[in-house]
Formats: structure tokens, C-alpha cells, sequence
């Protein structure tokens, strides 16, 4: 059992250290330590070393783990509500309606959607919640269609039809037929959006557009580490590596959900 | 078609959007006086209402002008665009090209050992490669090969193709690891199926049955990919631009946003969204030629 | 010598013997039969001595005197290569779909190292095997031609390098039953002309008499009686084989006891549905045109005809579930309305029973709860306690233990299934059940198991019966009249048996001749 899951392990214990390690270690993620400007690492109460600043690197690698699973997991709650009803709307309704509304998914599939995030980031500003939101907005498109995809299949199934026949109302249908059915599947794609957001996210907060001081995230420091590599290489390699740790970790996890529920 | 509505869309939208952005162009770092900065907007037609402005731009596209850079003082847009998209546009179609090479050879020796070792270990090897962003591999490779071995180019374009390497491998990797899944995937896939087993049951070899039969189907998953790995590739430039410092289109586009230099950063998004549009425009037309089925909608 | 001989075969895969001690053989011009339930070996027997299944064979398997026991695949694949040509079930799958039939026809030809044909030479093997337009044929892709002529190219191909040997698994069962007996005689045609030995393998055995030599009957991997086809079914020596012969439906059989009908109970009056045509192109399809029915209290109207004729969107208007587009349905005189509009009260009436038994289940509910669901909706005085006895009384009404409420559909047996379909649809009290294709799915054992429910239902509860069906035979052993279907419109209508001695339209008579 653990070995078939060694990746989703993987995860949660990242994760539970992430929330854990603040009340053990002694130094917060903001904090400065005059006496330890770049200390590498294991030298003192500095596990993994200081940054330039002389801020504690374990510390701030939790600190950034948390803000950008939160906002990750946020992201895909947001793509994952939003794609299930776009697609099972489309899916239900059929016929012109369905047209329409996966054109509107195919044209938008088309967007170079970064950049439309990037725009709005540049012209909202830069609070949290846009993060979310946007972030959210540019992968509920594969969730509508696979859900649409899914949706269409079932309706023409004749359980569905016998539910019609025994006299169980439109909405009676779709809550308690069909979308335990879809749950695997699209809790399948949840788990695989979830890497595609920290990837975003990542990549905003490198740009410069995402998360702000003095919060902190993986991009950041790993925008910081990159900035810094010909001094200490280790302020690239430990976000960096945690980095694609979590995301290998994650997509394999939700690889497997999908196949076992295709 | 679809694709002009849409791109029509994307352009009204992204240019409401930029002029509804606090801040304008002209807002340096000293204020200007009232009357000099009244001047400028009259110079560049800032001070016209919107729609008006909006009316003005798509005319003036469609006849190929994309407007003066507001920030870029000397140069239009267009100028811009052509220093910048032939950096951007070689980047892309060799990490491209580089991707599917890769991608498929891998998938295809991983296919014909399937459930063996050697499978196992190269759909372990792509899966992390997906998962390996730009922003995480530019900068470690700058690292390893360019500041350590001191081999390749840190930043800039030099002579040769030098400082090509980096940036395209980086770019290349995680699209190729996607490929080789879903050329692996395809295979597998289509040498469970009935038509194969058909061409088994004449007495042909396995490498006739997979060449002929078998690999057409197997590469539509690969073919539908094609247009989601253009959009990808074209925001993966923009990170490898920054990092290694090369003057592509993406490196235009991050600062226009952050300088509110509106034309340019209308004009390459507008340039984009068309490119990807063309380009899943192609890769629907490869999707027909490899399963027939599609054709007829 | 016989042209093809297996003695004592074994099959095994993964380590379990999945076949064991299987003696048949093929004699050139001849036809061997195997006829078994799914599940009994009989594809397993035919393709794994040739290399094409994951088992492994042992014993021995002499083709034309070369020993495929002892061959290794090299050898094998020779052998498939010029000795034997393969028809399988489905066709739309069994061809490559990106190559047009013209290039893997000439594949086909050249295969045991014939020179390239002309084109001439290949449009005339496609209008050997009964395809009209064959020089068109030659460019189309697969996917273009019909169910029907897909298997007539499957059958050109397979026998176009001359082999010696032609093995068909499951040849016309996803076919329609008036194609059935096409592809039969063509079969026989093909075998008598080119002295071709033929393994035939089916789960239906009316389709395979009068057509083949040999019976093999296989049960559980094993043989359990064979010899030449007439002798077995006119004298069968094994219990299973009894009651398999007994489950066919034939038209020679006599006719059933039949419940005395009574009043009117349901009319339809010039019904029609059309629906738009798929995609973009203009125009509606008329799916079906002018159907006037009458069904009586405790009747069975046997609905009849091929694909495409247009008796499931019968079935589905009149049930309640599919669109009406023309016409008026009446219910013990009053109108009934169409789908969208149906009060629960209606609902009740009419009842629907599919074709695929585990498809009509949800397969995330239990057996109880997919019972209850009608009560849910159109008996809501009753309380839970209520409903679940009802539930135990229906399980009981379809022979079906009280331990099957708490099982979920994966686990059931087809015919379990249908059972619990069956209860579901009856537990309400209807008055009438649309049954569309509800055997046609089934092993021929388990439908006749089924058809013997129904027949009891029917008798114990006085229902009615809509009866859809391609079968014919099956349909006399339960109804009293009959409807034959064809392109959308109601051809002929009758008494039962006076529709059957005496039919009147080509249609009628093409689904009588594929009994």
C-alpha cells in the first residue's frame, strides 16, 4: 500500500511539515538574522543555511510550500466548480445550447491565457485573491470538457432513461445519477490540475506578478535562488527540487486516478 | 470560421483592458506638467473616447500597423515585433521540433518493451520531465553548463547557434516528456485493438502490423497535443527569454504590461493568439490525414 | 486426412486452464460449428492454436498435416499466412480505419506472395462476396460503408489468397437478423465453390443450423457433445444440450398457451417521430411514419423488424422516454402526452426493460435502491419500511433471493440483471412493460429463461406486453399478435401464428427466413 502510493505520501508529508515545521523551528520566514548573512548550511539554529539577507532558508521553503499549495489547491476548487458546471450544463442541455457553449470553450482554448492573466494581474493589481481566481479561470476548460465528455456519455446510457421512466425529476437525475458518477473522474483531473496551477503560480510569482512581499512562494524563491545561483546554488536547488518533487509527485498520483476511472 | 470572431474578441478585450488599468504610459518616475503631458496624449490619441481609439486600432491592423510603442520611443510596434518574433519564432519551432524527436523515439522504444524494465524506466523519466518548469531547468542549466563548465553562453545571442542550446532544451523538455507519454499511450492502446489483431490473423510481421496499421492511429493523441503544446511553448519562451536574457517577443511583451506600453503589448498579443490559432488550424488538418473518421466531422 | 484436426486441446492463460480436452475436426467443404454460452472456450479453441490469443495451446492441432503443436511462432505465422483466413465479430473494428478497403483487400491478396492484382481483379472479389459498386468500394474508407458491407469485405479479404481453411468467430451477431442468413449462405456458397473447410463460432444456435455439418457444443471449457449437426439437434444425448436446443426459439415449434386478452388498452394513432439530422447538415430523418398499434389487456404485440425499422423509437414514445413528433397516443380512451408532459400518475402505467441488462443499472447504486426507485417517485404514501418490502416481493416475483438487495450491479450476472431490471419495472404496479430487446443480449440460455418470466408475469399479473424484437421466433413463443417494422413504417400486423404460416410482405418473410 505504501509503495503503490509512495508519491501521494511524498506529498503529504511535504505538506504536514510545511504546516508543522513553523511552531518548531526558531526562526520565522521574514525574520533576519544579522549574525548570519549566507550561512551555509548546518551551521547553527540554520538547518539549510541563510539567504543574502540572512534569512533562515528552511523556514522560508515551509513558508513558500504553504502559500503555494494553498493557492494551488484554492485554484483548482475554483477550475474544478467551475468546469463541472460549465460542462455538465453543456452536457445535460445538449443540442444548440452544448454548441454554443463548447465553442466558447474551444475559442478560449485557443487564448494564449497567460498573457490574459498576466494583463489582468498588471491591471487589478496584485491582491491574493485575483491570484486564486485567476489562476482558477485558465484551467477549468480540460474540466468542462472532460466533465461534457462525460455528461454526454451518461445521459445516453438507459439507466438514465429508466430514472426518466420511473418518474425521478431533471434535477433528482443529475445529483444522484450522474454526478457520482463523474466524482472519480473528475476528482481524477483535480489532482492533475493541481500541478498545472503551482506551475502557473510558480511562474507568475518568478515574473514578478504573483504573490507579493512579504509573503512568500515557491516561484519566489526560486526567482531569488536563480537571481543569486553563482553564490550559493543551494538557494536554487532546495525550491527548486521541492518544486518538481511536489509537482512529479502530484501528476502521478492523479495519472493513476485517471486511468482507474477511464 | 471561428477563428476570426475569436481573435477579434481577444483583441477588444485585451485593449479595454489595458485602458481601464490605473497608470498611464507617461507616468514615470517624475510627474510631467500638465500641459506637456496634455500634449503627449493629443500626440498619441490617448485623449479620444475609447471607443473611438478602439475603431482607430483595428483599422489601422488590418492594414498591418500596429502603432508607435509608447514606451519604445523610436521604434513601432512593428519594428518591435520584427526584431523580437524571429528570436521568439525560432526558439519555438526548434524546442518543437527537438520535443518530438525525443518524444517520439522514447515512446516508441518504451511501446515495443512495454511492461518491461526499460518501459517502466522511460514513462518515469517523461513524467518528470513534464513536471519540470522552464523557470526551474533554464536557470539550473545556466548553472551547470554556463557558470560551472563555462561551455555554453549565459545570457544573450552571440555568433553561431551556441545560445541556442539552453534555452531550446529547457523550452523542449517538458513538452517532449508529455509526447513520449502520449506516444506510448497510443501504441499501447492500438495494438489492443481489433484491426491489429486482423492484421495478425494474415500472417503479416509485428513491425509491418505496427508501421502500417497500427502507427497512424497511434499518433492522433500526439497530433490533438500539438495545439496546447504551441500555447505552452510560446509562454515557456517568455521565461526562458528572461532568463537568458535574449531580446524574443516574450521579453516585449512582460515589460509593455508592466509599462503600460499598450500598442505593443496589444500588438503581441494579438500576434500570438493568431499564431496559435494557425497552428491548431494545422494541427486539425495533420489530425484528418492520420484518422480519416474525422474528416467528415 | 482430415483438413484440420485437434485433439485434446488445452488452453491455458496466466496459469489457469481456461480449455480442456477439446477433440474437433474440419473436413475440406465442410462446416464445423461450435455453439456455446460466453464464457465456454469456444474462441479461445478456435484462434489460440494460430497464435492470435494471450493462452497458450497444448495437444495436438495438425493443419494440412503440419503440426502446430509442435511449431514455433515463425512457423505459425506461416502457416496463418497461407493456409488460413480469419472472420471476426465486429466489423467496424476489424478494419484498418486510415487504409481504404481497396489497399487492404490487395494486402490481403498478396499476403501468401501472390504478384500485386490488377484493379479489375479486386473490384471482382468485393462483387464476389455480394457489394454492389465494388470499383467505388475500392477507394472508401471503412468507416463509410454499413455493418453488412463491412463483413462482406472481412469475408473477401479473408479469403483472398486462397487458403484452405476460413475460421470465423462470432461471424453475424452484431449483424441484423436478415443479414444473418445473407452471410450464412454466402458462407456456404464461398465453401462449396472453393472446397474451403469452415470453424464457425456462435452463441446462437439457429443461426448455425442448416448451414453446418458438425455441431461441437462447449460448456465451461470443456466439450459436452458433439457429431454431425442433424443427428444432435434431432437426438441430443446430453442434458445440456437438451436444454440448450429446447431454449432456441424455433418457427417449427408448437405454439405457446396463451392468456386470453381483453379490452382495449392502448392505441396509437399515424404516430411519427423525426428527428434532426446529426451535425450540420439540413433536413429532418423520419424515424418512423404512420404507426397505428393496438394493445389489449394482458396482450403481448410482438413489435418485429431489422435495424434501423424503427421499433426502439416505437418502444421509446410510447414508454415515455422518447420523442413524438406526429400522432396521437391513446390510453383506455383518453389522450396520452408526450414524454415532457407525463404526470406521475401516467408514468405509472409504462414501464421500460432494456437490452444491455448492467447498462440500465446505476452502477453506483445498490439493488435496493434501484428497485425502490419508482416507488420513490410515484408512490410517495409509503414509508421506507414499505418500499423495502415491496422490494423483497418484487425480487421474489423474478426469482431473485432477498441477499440481492444489498449487491451493486458490477456484480451480477447478465441475467441477474435483467431480473432486477425486470423488478424494478414492475414493482410500481404498471399496466403495461416496453421491453426493447430484452432477451436479445443474453445467452440463449439465460433468454429463455427470461422469456419464460415474462410469459408468467404476464399470466399471474395480467400485463401487457410490447415486445421489440429482430427475433421472430422468440417473439411467437411470448405473443399473441405481431407487428413487422421496416424502414420506419408498420408493413404487416396479425394474429401471431397467421402472420407466421401465411406472411404477405418481403419483409416479413426475410425476418422469418433468418429464424
Amino acid at each position: 500500500m505504501l509503495k503503490t502510493h509512495l508519491a501521494l505520501f511524498l506529498v503529504l508529508v511535504t505538506v504536514a511539515l510545511a504546516l508543522v515545521l513553523p511552531f518548531l523551528l526558531p526562526w520565522s520566514y521574514d525574520q533576519i538574522d544579522w549574525n548570519a548573512v549566507r550561512a551555509p548550511a548546518f551551521s547553527g539554529s540554520h538547518l539549510f543555511g541563510t539567504d543574502e539577507i540572512g534569512r533562515d532558508r528552511l523556514a522560508r521553503l515551509a513558508a513558500g510550500t504553504r502559500i503555494t499549495l494553498m493557492v494551488a489547491i484554492a485554484a483548482a476548487l475554483v477550475s474544478l466548480i467551475v468546469g463541472i458546471a460549465w460542462g455538465a450544463t453543456a452536457g445535460w442541455i445538449g443540442g444548440r445550447v452544448d454548441e454554443v457553449m463548447m465553442r466558447i470553450v474551444d475559442g478560449l482554448y485557443a487564448l494564449p491565457f497567460m498573457f490574459i492573466v498576466i494583463l489582468l494581474m498588471v491591471v487589478f493589481g496584485r491582491s491574493i485573491l485575483l491570484v486564486f481566481v485567476g489562476i482558477g479561470l485558465v484551467e477549468w476548460l480540460t474540466m468542462a470538457r472532460v466533465v461534457r465528455g462525460q455528461v454526454m456519455a451518461l445521459k445516453q446510457r438507459t439507466f438514465i432513461l429508466a430514472a426518466e421512466a420511473a418518474g425521478t425529476p431533471s434535477i433528482t437525475i443529475m445529483l444522484r445519477h450522474i454526478l457520482p458518477n463523474i466524482a472519480g473522474v473528475a476528482l481524477a483531473y483535480l489532482m492533475l490540475t493541481v500541478p498545472q496551477v503551482v506551475m502557473v503560480e510558480s511562474f507568475l510569482s518568478f515574473l514578478g506578478l504573483g504573490v507579493q512581499e512579504p509573503l512568500t512562494s515557491l516561484g519566489i524563491l526560486v526567482k531569488e535562488g536563480a537571481d543569486d545561483m553563482d553564490m550559493t546554488p543551494l538557494g536554487l536547488a532546495l525550491p527548486g527540487g521541492l518544486l518538481v518533487m511536489i509537482l512529479v509527485c502530484l501528476t502521478i498520483e492523479g495519472e493513476r486516478l485517471r486511468d482507474r476511472f477511464s | 470560421m471561428t477563428a476570426i470572431p475569436t481573435l477579434l474578441v481577444i483583441i477588444l478585450a485585451s485593449f479595454f483592458l489595458m485602458r481601464l488599468a490605473p497608470g498611464g504610459p507617461f507616468d514615470g518616475e517624475r510627474p510631467l506638467d500638465p500641459a506637456t503631458q496634455a500634449a503627449l496624449q493629443q500626440a498619441y490619441g490617448l485623449d479620444r473616447p475609447l471607443w473611438e481609439q478602439a475603431w482607430l486600432y483595428i483599422s489601422r491592423l488590418v492594414q498591418g500597423d500596429f502603432g508607435p510603442s509608447l514606451v519604445y520611443r523610436d521604434f513601432t510596434v512593428s519594428e518591435l515585433i520584427a526584431q523580437g518574433l524571429p528570436i521568439s519564432l525560432t526558439l519555438g519551432g526548434l524546442a518543437i521540433l527537438l520535443a518530438l524527436l525525443i518524444g517520439v523515439t522514447a515512446g516508441l522504444f518504451a511501446a515495443v518493451r512495454a511492461g518491461k524494465a526499460t518501459d517502466k524506466t522511460i514513462m518515469m523519466l517523461a513524467t518528470v520531465a513534464t513536471a519540470l518548469p522552464t523557470f526551474v531547468t533554464g536557470p539550473a542549466l545556466a548553472l551547470f553548463f554556463g557558470l560551472w563548465l563555462g561551455l555554453l553562453p549565459v545570457s544573450g545571442t552571440g555568433e553561431g547557434g551556441a545560445w541556442l542550446i539552453m534555452p531550446v532544451v529547457a523550452l523542449a523538455l517538458p513538452v517532449s516528456g508529455a509526447i513520449a507519454k502520449l506516444t506510448r499511450a497510443g501504441l499501447a492502446s492500438v495494438l489492443k485493438q481489433d484491426h491489429i489483431r486482423s492484421a495478425r490473423a494474415r500472417g503479416l510481421s509485428e513491425t509491418k502490423i505496427m508501421l502500417k496499421h497500427g502507427l497512424r492511429t497511434a499518433m492522433v493523441p500526439v497530433a490533438s497535443y500539438l495545439g496546447p503544446a504551441a500555447a505552452g511553448l510560446l509562454t515557456g519562451a517568455v521565461v526562458v527569454e528572461t532568463v537568458f536574457g535574449l531580446p524574443g517577443l516574450g521579453r516585449y511583451f512582460v515589460q509593455g504590461a508592466l509599462n503600460r506600453d499598450y500598442p505593443l503589448v496589444l500588438g503581441v498579443v494579438t500576434l500570438y493568439a493568431a499564431l496559435i490559432i494557425l497552428f491548431n488550424l494545422f494541427a486539425d488538418l495533420i489530425y484528418g490525414w492520420l484518422d480519416p473518421r474525422m474528416r467528415d466531422g | 486426412m482430415s483438413l484440420y484436426t485437434i485433439r485434446n486441446l488445452a488452453v491455458d492463460i496466466a496459469g489457469n486452464r481456461l480449455v480442456e480436452e477439446v477433440s474437433l475436426t474440419v473436413e475440406a467443404g465442410q462446416c464445423t460449428a461450435i455453439i456455446g454460452a460466453s464464457g465456454s472456450g469456444k474462441s479461445l479453441t478456435c484462434l489460440t492454436p494460430f497464435g492470435l490469443t494471450p493462452g497458450v495451446a497444448s495437444g495436438t492441432m495438425l493443419l494440412d498435416g503440419i503440426d502446430l503443436g509442435n511449431a514455433d511462432a515463425v512457423r505459425i505465422r506461416d502457416a496463418r499466412r497461407r493456409l488460413t483466413g480469419f472472420i471476426f465479430q465486429q466489423p467496424l473494428t476489424a478494419l484498418t480505419p486510415h487504409l481504404t478497403v481497396g489497399a487492404q483487400l490487395q494486402e490481403a491478396t498478396m499476403q501468401a506472395g501472390a504478384a500485386r492484382p490488377a484493379r479489375r481483379e479486386l473490384a471482382l472479389k468485393l462483387e464476389r462476396v455480394g457489394l454492389s459498386r465494388a470499383d467505388e468500394r475500392l477507394d472508401q474508407f471503412p468507416h463509410r460503408l454499413s455493418g453488412g458491407e463491412r463483413q462482406r469485405v472481412m469475408i473477401a479479404a479473408a479469403i483472398a489468397h486462397n487458403p484452405k481453411l476460413l475460421i470465423a468467430d462470432e461471424p453475424t451477431s452484431a449483424l441484423d437478423a436478415s443479414l444473418r442468413a445473407e452471410i450464412m449462405d454466402l458462407l456456404d456458397e464461398l465453401r462449396a465453390e472453393q472446397r474451403l473447410g469452415l470453424l464457425l463460432v456462435s452463441h446462437d444456435l439457429a443461426s448455425v443450423e442448416g448451414h453446418a455439418d458438425q455441431l461441437v457444443v462447449m460448456d465451461k471449457g470443456r466439450v459436452v457433445e458433439s457429431g454431425p449437426a442433424s443427428d444432435v439437434i434431432a437426438d441430443p444425448k446430453q442434458d445440456y444440450t437438451r436444454r440448450l436446443i429446447a431454449a432456441t426459439p424455433r418457427l417449427d415449434e408448437p405454439g405457446p398457451k396463451l392468456s386470453q386478452p381483453g379490452e382495449v388498452l392502448l392505441e396509437t394513432h399515424l404516430m411519427g417521430v423525426e428527428f434532426a439530422r446529426p451535425g450540420w447538415r439540413r433536413g429532418k430523418l423520419q424515424a418512423l411514419a404512420d404507426a397505428n398499434i393496438v394493445v389489449r389487456q394482458g396482450e403481448a404485440l410482438a413489435i418485429v423488424g431489422g435495424s434501423g425499422s424503427g421499433k426502439s423509437t416505437l418502444g421509446r414514445a410510447i414508454a415515455g422516454i422518447g420523442p413524438v413528433s406526429q400522432g396521437e397516443i391513446f390510453w383506455d380512451g383518453l389522450p396520452l402526452p408526450e414524454r415532457r408532459k407525463r404526470s406521475l400518475a401516467m408514468r405509472r402505467l409504462i414501464q421500460p426493460v432494456f437490452q444491455d441488462p448492467v447498462a440500465s443499472l446505476d452502477p453506483q447504486w445498490r439493488v435496493l435502491d434501484i428497485v425502490t426507485e419508482p416507488l420513490r417517485n410515484l408512490r410517495p404514501d409509503l414509508t421506507r419500511v414499505e418500499r423495502e418490502e415491496l422490494a423483497q416481493q418484487a425480487l421474489s416475483e423474478v426469482d431473485l433471493a432477498d441477499d440481492f438487495l444489498i449487491r451493486i450491479p458490477v456484480s451480477l450476472s447478465g441475467g441477474q440483471a435483467q431480473r432486477v431490471a425486470i423488478a424494478r419495472a414492475i414493482i410500481a404496479a404498471p399496466r403495461l412493460l416496453v421491453l426493447d430487446e430484452a432477451t436479445s443480449a443474453l445467452d440463449p440460455l439465460v433468454g429463455a429463461g427470461i422469456l419464460e418470466l415474462l410469459g408468467r408475469l404476464q399470466v399471474e399479473n395480467g400485463l401487457s406486453l410490447l415486445f421489440i424484437t429482430h427475433d421472430i421466433a422468440a417473439a411467437r413463443r411470448l405473443c399473441h399478435r405481431i407487428a413487422v417494422m421496416e424502414d420506419g413504417r408498420i408493413v404487416e400486423t396479425g394474429d401471431m401464428q397467421t402472420v407466421v404460416e401465411n406472411s404477405r410482405h418481403p419483409a416479413t418473410r426475410k425476418l422469418i427466413a433468418a429464424s
